[in-house]
């Protein structure tokens, strides 16, 4: 829709004579730099200088000799899918761009900060495949993903302050054990919403914030939240000191409702939460170092892959276009059944209970799944086409 | 476009190397790890490559467990482990993934990724023959777990594996290197169940390099130019399923050395434990490491003792030819025990038809040896390392799981 790279007039504004002369470029000026093709990037040359345009892995330098800093593409004309990016080109700078060519249509893309974009001169390279064209991701593309994503905090923050109430009147009540029973359902209700890095702000270590950092460790005062509670609730702790870190508990969650509808989620944060989730679930709860006792680690982790896929489910029109998502579905799926068969009427296998053939299935298919997630967010990072 | 793990990569030219390269040469210049090493021989051939090759600087034994759900998730992951073995002994730049996936490369041997002199070594372990694959009926004869001897002190979380890689090269990066790519393709269908990095010494000041003892080690190896030998000692049997030709059997010991323990022992003590010279490795009867210990003229053991590691292992009579193995060992090194000692020793390995045959009567022989006070075996693992891969279609285990 604003995607401009295919049309020909940009590629008129190319305005030099390799423009017309679009597959044989021997004849332009290229100069035999040391270790790469030299290309131009500034807009009255964009692409001028790719005078031996071949097959296979290569460096070119692209030159910027504009006064203002330039994102600098290799796409394909005709569809404006990247076969590789540089983002900003410093004005008179060089840099180097590796790229895998193939058989195929080329064409550099040069967008001045504060002006237009501009297609250079079409370049064809015959031989076998190369690497992959895609194309990229607006702002605009990702506002319905954002939107859901949206609605479905929301709605599960409205959970979570059912569930953390609950657990702040079990404690109240000086009942323990149902205070034990509650803490879990209230974990997992903020474990869905898939946070990561940031999402919420200084919310998520109020809220979620392990003892790691804290000069005082678990006695630290800035030890608060559900990790705080829990090594209360599974390490004898009083129900008269376990009070106040409840009711905080309760007041944060409750102020985060009350600031969620003001913060900005930037769109090109949904891909890299597609894989960020996991991540984190990998670094603190398969290794155990997030658990304060409850050994409640792989509802954790089953819950993050339930915020993972309220992430990615909203981008699929997105991406299905722009990659194959059979090996995040395979991946996705095989976690969930491992994950589930540890949880056993109404209890989950504790870390330290789960046999080594087990834990190893499901660390690998986490990691199986990441490694196919990280391609999310390389795909989905917003990119700007006018 | 394809997801990680089926991604393409462009490979260097068939720089794999020379045909043949086995080391041949002086005994004394092949034995220098950290000297140029010789071109590891081409990873297309009926054995694999870091079999009979002396042990390179740097290596990573580790020992992964098979998590592929059934016989064609097994079959996809050998043939990714081919495939990046392949990839990375050969060296080369990984096609450039545009937009479409991070790097794929770690990027840590630079963007030229050299293959270094890589070699990489798999095996199975009998466990990988159990119900999970149907391959109960493709095992190799001689295949067992590995036993617990007397004076082992075994942890089950450093022992066996259904597949083991041995990596090896001049370079720590090199090594790490491989480990990493490999994981990175295989998340899915194995992880790693234990692994140890080891070096080899220098020689010093010549011959062969030594042990953490301070004792030259592996000095009365067999000819592996003796292709002979290597056929009764070494490659799989003719009894053997047609398909394990061209394989061995690996035994991997991790061995603590109680190096503080030993360094309060005194010279005398030491080598006669040994039965060689410290300062020089020559057997106590003779001058230099590459004499010949005369047994027959020593019945009773006044020169070298008949509980010495030298004479236990190999007595060098008829009947104990037979049993002799390939050694290929590494030393390892990784940190300070609850006692504040160094843990270090030795990463034992050694190549074999048999390992009951062989690895294990060498060491019952030893069961009782003065020197099973000074060591501490923790871990390790019996496997077959399976045929070399023939050509670009062939893959590791191919005539296993076929």
């Amino acid at each position: 829709m604003d995607d401009d790279r295919g049309l020909p007039w940009a590629r008129l504004l190319g305005g030099s004579l390799c423009a017309v002369l679009a597959v044989s470029l021997a004849a332009c000026s290229g100069d035999g730099h040391r270790g790469g093709t030299a290309v131009q990037a500034d807009r009255a040359h964009c692409g001028r200088g790719w005078s031996d345009p071949h097959a296979g892995t290569q460096t070119l330098l692209v030159h910027n000799a504009d006064s203002a800093a330039a994102e600098v593409d290799l796409i394909d004309p005709s569809t404006g899918a990247i076969y590789a990016e540089l983002e900003g080109v410093g004005p008179g700078t060089t840099r180097a761009m590796r790229v895998t060519l193939g058989g195929g249509t080329y064409a550099f893309w040069c967008f001045p900060e504060g002006g237009r974009p501009v297609t250079g001169p079409k370049v064809t390279v015959s031989g076998p495949a190369g690497g992959p064209a895609v194309r990229p991701v607006t702002q605009n593309d990702l506002f319905p993903a954002l939107r859901s994503y949206r609605a479905y905090v929301t709605k599960g923050l409205g959970v979570l302050r059912d569930r953390v109430d609950e657990l702040r009147d079990a404690v109240r009540s000086g009942d323990l054990d149902a205070a034990r029973a509650k803490w879990l359902p209230a974990h997992l209700a903020y474990e869905r919403l898939g946070a990561a890095y940031g999402t919420f702000g200084d919310y998520a270590d109020k809220i979620d914030g392990r003892p790691a950092g804290l000069p005082e460790g678990v006695r630290d005062p800035g030890f608060t939240g559900f990790r705080r509670v829990e090594h209360g609730l599974w390490h004898g702790e009083s129900a008269a000191s376990l009070r106040e870190p409840a009711d905080r508990l309760a007041a944060d969650v409750r102020a985060l409702i009350a600031d969620f509808p003001r913060e900005q989620i930037d769109p090109s944060d949904l891909g890299l939460r597609a894989h960020e989730i996991l991540e984190n679930t990998i670094q603190f709860e398969l290794t155990g170092k997030g658990d304060q006792g409850s050994g409640t680690a792989l509802a954790t982790a089953s819950a993050n892959l339930e915020g993972t896929r309220a992430v990615l489910d909203p981008m699929r029109p997105v991406l299905k276009p722009r990659m194959d998502l059979t090996g995040v579905d395979t991946w996705l799926d095989r976690t969930a059944k491992l994950l589930e068969a540890q949880h056993r009427h109404g209890r989950w296998t504790p870390l330290d209970e789960l046999g080594t053939t087990d834990r190893e299935r499901i660390n690998g298919a986490v990691g199986a799944l990441v490694e196919r997630l990280a391609s999310v967010a390389t795909v989905a990072a917003v990119r700007r086409t006018s | 476009m394809t997801g990680p793990g089926r991604r393409s990569f462009l490979r260097g030219a068939l720089a794999a190397g020379v045909a043949g390269a086995v080391t041949t040469g002086s005994a004394a210049a092949a034995k220098d790890p950290t000297s140029p090493s010789p071109k590891p021989p081409p990873f297309h051939g009926v054995h694999q490559a870091g079999i009979l090759e002396e042990p390179q600087a740097r290596s990573v034994v580790a020992a992964f467990d098979v998590i592929a759900e059934g016989k064609a998730e097994l079959t996809d992951l050998l043939r990714a482990l081919t495939d990046r073995a392949r990839v990375l002994t050969g060296g080369g730049v990984p096609a450039e993934p545009g937009i479409s996936a991070p790097p794929p490369d770690s990027g840590i041997l630079g963007p030229d990724a050299p293959a270094g002199g890589l070699t990489v070594t798999a095996g199975v372990g009998a466990s990988l023959f159990d119900d999970r694959f149907g391959l109960a009926a493709k095992r190799p004869k001689r295949l067992t777990a590995m036993r617990t001897f007397p004076g082992d002190d075994l942890d089950p979380a450093w022992c066996h594996g259904d597949l083991v890689l041995t990596l090896g090269a001049a370079d720590e990066d090199t090594v790490l290197h491989a480990l990493r790519d490999i994981c990175r393709h295989t998340r899915g269908g194995m992880q790693i169940r234990w692994r140890i990095s080891g070096f080899s010494n220098r020689p010093r000041p010549s011959g062969t390099p030594r042990n953490l003892m301070g004792f030259k080690d592996g000095i009365a190896n067999p000819d592996i130019t003796d292709a002979a030998a290597m056929n009764r000692l070494v490659w799989a049997a003719r009894d053997e399923p047609a398909w394990t030709s061209g394989g061995t059997y690996q035994v991997i010991r991790l061995i603590r050395m109680l190096v503080e323990f030993w360094d309060r022992v005194g010279l005398p003590e030491q080598e006669q434990m040994f039965g060689r010279s410290r300062d020089t490795g020559a057997p106590l009867d003779g001058l230099h490491e590459t004499d010949e210990p005369r047994y027959a003229a020593d019945p009773i053991g006044k020169v070298i003792p008949l509980t010495s590691h030298i004479r236990r292992a190999n007595p060098r009579v008829p009947d104990t030819e037979g049993s002799r193995i390939l050694r290929r060992s590494s030393n390892y090194d990784r940190g300070v025990d609850g006692a504040g000692n160094l843990d270090m020793g030795l990463v034992f390995g050694c190549f074999q038809q048999d390992p009951h045959r062989q690895f294990e009567a060498v060491q019952e022989r030893l069961a009782d040896e003065p020197l099973t006070d000074y060591i501490s075996p923790f871990g390790g693992g019996y496997f077959f390392v399976l045929p070399g891969v023939r050509d670009r279609v062939d893959h590791l285990g191919r005539g296993m799981i076929e």
